[in-house]
């Protein structure tokens, strides 16, 4: 009986240990850090190179589209636009297509890297929430 | 009506409490009457929720805005489907929702099992209640539905949300929701027998057909809910592991899991502790499912937002559940000790374990990645998040191993296989495999992993699934001295779950089939200026500008795109963007999909410029895409066969096959059709091209009249000409602009407006009182006939309750004394 159990165990420890590695190696290039932008323009130099996804909030008019392409470039802020202080801003570039509700103001997460010219993002890494009506009037009617 | 609403729910709260408590003292007691008035308690829990969803249902069908959630979740201009579809279109309704299904279904269970398996139900009953009260007390005390405006109402709804007004949407939750809901069932049964100590496999077939029959409904919900992505978010894919399709996943690996170690139980009597954690997890994750979506705590495009509160009560009912269920578990394990142990490990009862442990492990996997922004969040300080690639790496050789164990299992013999004795069962399913490896990755060069192993796999289950139904009507035909055919018929018949299981397989493996398609797959994004060209696969795509339409509810921006293959033009893609009145800041994305079996080709209008009429695509070329669907298709048919009751075989026997035969075609042409028909509303709305307004109220009173008057073209049901906009209708758009000029020349006088209608049309067919007529008149009858119906059900149940009552005072006595002795004997050892 004790000659089954350890085989038991023993077999169940190359199983957990063979899993934690795979998972660990595969979070390693599966992850992405999730950051504001002040978090990450503290210190810019930390960040560059790394998988990130950017939150922040369109500067309204700096969303400039090159004729026939689907080239954008625009600027992050960190706070909404309604507040009185920024934050910090970062210049961003994006080719594709952008969704509807991408826009001045909008508050918008970035999936790419930060780099030397400014925060590259990806194909189809911009998500743009709304300022969504429905929420907003939920909680405050409830 | 909306203190009604309340009042009911209230009511509702109050039978259930008094369900749960009667029902364990009625058990305890050994008290006939108690019992029995717990189940009548539980059936009027139905006849209640019943009523306060006809009231739910009222409000929104007459637009009563006094109610916050009507205000939020409709409007008036709302085609009559999706005012029905608001009932869950919010947190409040859906919570609603799920208790209304809930009570129905376990009012079924219990009823339909409260002879056969009589010693369990009062804890059904009261564990099912208890589940009730929970929601209940979620909507009483926090989300009420009902809650009514305190100063002045709005006049006007804000309307549903644009994305879920589509067909797909109104049926995926309600489809969703009886797979969650159903799994409550056979939870209720596990904790009825761990509690009862009855622990023989008399519980499982209890539940067996409701487990089955919820997972089918998880698989509609899951299966629509990717139907619904591909066609109505138009990013060119079906399942992005986001999280709310992620919670919906989840309990269906535990009952996926289930439904197979079930068998291991029946066959040899063992893993009885195992599917008592099954049925406990499965239940566990729906209602974890619902509290990580809706609460907030894992942000994601459908959750409802931030809510502490709801939070913090589903962490104390989940930890209730959790505790309460595994500590009686634990008590019970010495009852739940296995009869037998595992022979070998070359036997079909450990493929099973180990397809067991696969489930087990990608549901947790699962979980483990959906939570991991908030996990890594709470330990580190940083929220990480873990994209679609990561899951696709872990998933997809889970899926093979999955795949390649559908296709194994049925070729090892139970108790233990040799390796001489399965080498001829494997020779044909894998040379079948070899085949499909050779023609995908030899012939269509497609890489081996995973798509190229993927259709190896798919070759081999099939072979094997093929060779079972071979070889299982070889022998009958040579015992029961009939055709092939006929025999195999008999044999389906014979065994409806063995082979209703096998035909599941053939759907999964035609799902795996339209997945693997994904290594072919292409995503461009263009743009394209007037008449210019584009190339994607075998396709030239030529752009002939944007028109832009309004039909009164939306206005709707579409693109006409050329498709040429070879030269010759062959169809034109109308891929369109859709803004609602109310909700124009978020436009909807109306995709155009081209469908053949071999590939989709699928393009949405991601931008455009009116002025040079150019306009941004995004193009994907899908292979294989549309058998997904068909493998659903075939999984409904398999489960139905699976689902069958026992003795309908009997005498059906002959007949069965035509109507099998008949719903597989059947199934297969609600698919094909529902796919076809928005290709023709693509098609059909492309060939209407000119621009209109739509007259618009000005004034209150032209609001009036157009709520006054119908309109006369015949075929929206006698709508009122504020109505009557969805089609672009000519009829109700001309009328409109009449009522209109009448105005503008001065005609403020109802009367007289009524007057030059009936002069014009030289009928009062045009008036208001027949809005109360055919059609309408069914859908306004709808709620009370609904309220009267569940009315007499209350009295009904009422009257029976009040009967059975005194019926067993005159019948204790006789009630078998040797039995009652037993019993006490038995109770006494367990205490």
């Amino acid at each position: 009986m004790t000659h089954r159990y350890i085989k038991l165990g023993l077999t169940a420890t190359v199983l957990v240990l063979a899993f934690a590695g795979l998972m660990w190696s595969t979070l390693q290039d599966g992850t992405e850090y999730f950051k504001h932008v002040d978090e990450v323009m503290v210190n810019p130099t930390a960040w560059e190179g790394k998988p990130l996804q950017l939150h922040g909030y369109v500067v309204p008019g700096s969303i400039m589209k090159r004729q026939d392409t689907l080239e954008y470039k625009f600027k992050v802020q960190n706070n909404p636009i309604r507040d009185v202080n920024q934050g910090h801003v970062v210049e961003a570039s994006y080719t594709g297509i952008v969704p509807d509700t991408f826009k001045g103001e909008a508050e918008v997460v970035l999936r790419g890297k930060l780099t030397t010219s400014g925060f590259h993002t990806e194909p189809n890494g911009v998500v743009a929430k709304c300022p969504s009506k429905y929420q907003e009037k939920a909680s405050a009617g409830s | 009506m909306a203190s009604l609403g309340t009042f009911l729910l209230l009511a509702a709260f109050v039978t259930c409490s008094y369900a749960a408590v009667v029902s364990v003292a009625g058990a305890r007691r050994r008290s006939r009457q108690l019992i029995e008035s717990g189940i009548g308690a539980f059936y009027l829990i139905c006849a209640i929720m019943t009523a306060a969803s006809a009231v739910l249902i009222n409000a929104f069908l007459t637009g009563d805005f006094s109610i916050k959630y009507v205000v939020h979740y409709s409007d008036s201009v709302q085609p009559l489907l999706y005012k029905l579809t608001s009932y869950w279109g919010g947190l409040d309704g859906s919570i609603m929702f799920w208790v209304f299904l809930l009570s129905i279904f376990g009012s079924l269970a219990v009823y339909v099992n409260r002879e056969r398996h009589r010693e369990l139900i009062p804890y059904v009953v009261a564990t099912i209640s208890a589940v009730q009260m929970f929601f209940l007390f979620l909507m009483v005390a926090h989300k009420n539905p009902f809650t009514t405006y305190l100063t002045a109402a709005p006049t006007e709804g804000e309307g549903l949300n644009p994305l879920l007004q589509n067909f797909y949407m109104a049926i995926h939750p309600p489809s969703l929701y009886t797979g969650f809901v159903g799994m409550t069932i056979p939870f209720a049964f596990g904790i009825a027998a761990l509690i009862t100590g009855h622990l023989d496999d008399s519980w499982l077939r209890a539940v067996r057909r409701w487990t089955m029959f919820s997972w089918l409904f998880l698989s509609f919900g899951l299966t629509l809910g990717m139907i619904w992505a591909y066609e109505e978010l138009g990013w060119g894919g079906y399942w992005a592991w986001d999280p709310v399709e992620n919670a919906a996943l989840l309990p269906w690996f535990t009952a996926t899991a289930f439904l197979h170690s079930v068998m291991v139980q029946e066959r040899r009597s063992m893993l009885r502790v195992w599917n008592v954690t099954l049925v406990i997890v499965t239940f566990f994750l729906t209602i974890f499912g619902t509290f990580m979506t809706r609460s907030g705590v894992v942000q994601s495009v459908h959750a409802f937002g931030d809510d502490p509160i709801l939070a913090r009560l589903f962490i104390g009912f989940m930890v209730t559940i959790l505790v309460f269920s595994f500590g009686l578990v634990i008590w019970r394990l010495p009852l739940l000790k296995a009869r037998n142990e595992l022979d070998s490990w070359l036997s079909r009862e450990a493929a099973f374990l180990v397809n067991n442990w696969v489930m087990l492990f990608a549901a947790l996997f699962v979980l483990f990645g959906t939570m991991f922004p908030t996990l890594s969040e709470a330990v580190t300080g940083t929220r990480l998040t873990v994209a679609g690639p990561f899951f696709n790496k872990w998933m997809t050789p889970v899926g093979l191993i999955l795949l390649m164990l559908t296709g194994v299992g049925p070729l090892l013999a139970w108790r233990r296989s040799s390796f001489s004795n399965i080498a001829p069962q494997f020779m044909w399913p894998v040379a079948a495999g070899v085949a499909a490896a050779g023609l995908a990755i030899g012939y269509f060069k497609i890489p081996f992993w995973p798509s190229g192993l993927c259709f190896a796999l798919c070759g081999f289950v099939v072979g094997t699934i093929g060779q079972e139904f071979y070889k299982g009507a070889a022998i009958r035909s040579r015992n029961t001295g009939t055709d092939l055919f006929t025999a195999l018929v008999g044999l389906v018949g014979k065994n409806k779950r063995r082979y209703g299981g096998y035909i599941v397989h053939v759907g999964i493996v035609l799902i795996c089939f339209g997945f693997a398609g994904n290594a072919r797959k292409l995503d461009e994004q263009v743009l394209l200026k007037l008449g210019a060209t584009t190339q994607i696969g075998k396709y030239t795509l030529k752009s002939n500008g944007v028109k832009v339409i309004d039909d009164g509810q939306k206005q709707m921006t579409t693109a006409y795109i050329a498709v040429f293959v070879d030269g010759k033009e062959i169809d034109g893609l109308y891929p369109a963007q859709w803004r609602y009145r109310r909700h124009e800041q978020e436009p909807t994305t109306e995709v155009a999909i081209r469908r053949t079996p071999a590939e989709d080709l699928y393009a949405v209008l991601g931008g455009f410029d009116l002025a040079d009429q150019s306009v941004t695509l995004q193009l994907v070329v899908n292979p294989l895409v549309n058998w997904i669907w068909v493998g659903f298709g075939i999984m409904a048919l398999g489960t139905g066969i699976a689902l069958l009751p026992e003795r309908s075989f009997a005498f059906a026997l002959a007949k069965m096959p035509a109507e099998a035969a008949a719903t597989t075609v059947a199934l297969l042409f609600i698919v094909l059709l529902s796919s076809g028909a928005t290709l023709s509303a693509q098609a059909g709305m492309g060939g209407d091209a000119n621009t209109r307004t739509s007259f618009y109220p000005r004034t209150p009173f032209e609001k009036q009249m157009q709520h006054e008057i119908v309109c006369t073209c015949g075929a929206c049901g006698h709508q009122t000409l504020a109505e009557c906009r969805k089609d672009n209708c000519a009829t109700s758009h001309e009328m409109r602009g009449q009522l209109a000029a009448l105005i503008d020349s001065g005609v403020t006088d109802h009367d007289k407006i009524i007057q030059a209608f009936i002069a014009k049309y030289g009928t009062e067919e045009m008036l208001g009182a027949p809005v109360d007529q055919g059609f309408s008149r069914l859908a306004w009858l709808f709620p009370y006939l609904v309220g009267a119906t569940s009315a007499i059900a209350v009295g009904f149940a009422a009257v029976k309750w009040s009967r059975h009552a005194d019926a067993p005072a005159a019948a204790p006595a006789p009630l078998d004394s040797a039995l009652e002795e037993r019993i006490d004997d038995e109770l006494r050892d367990l205490d």
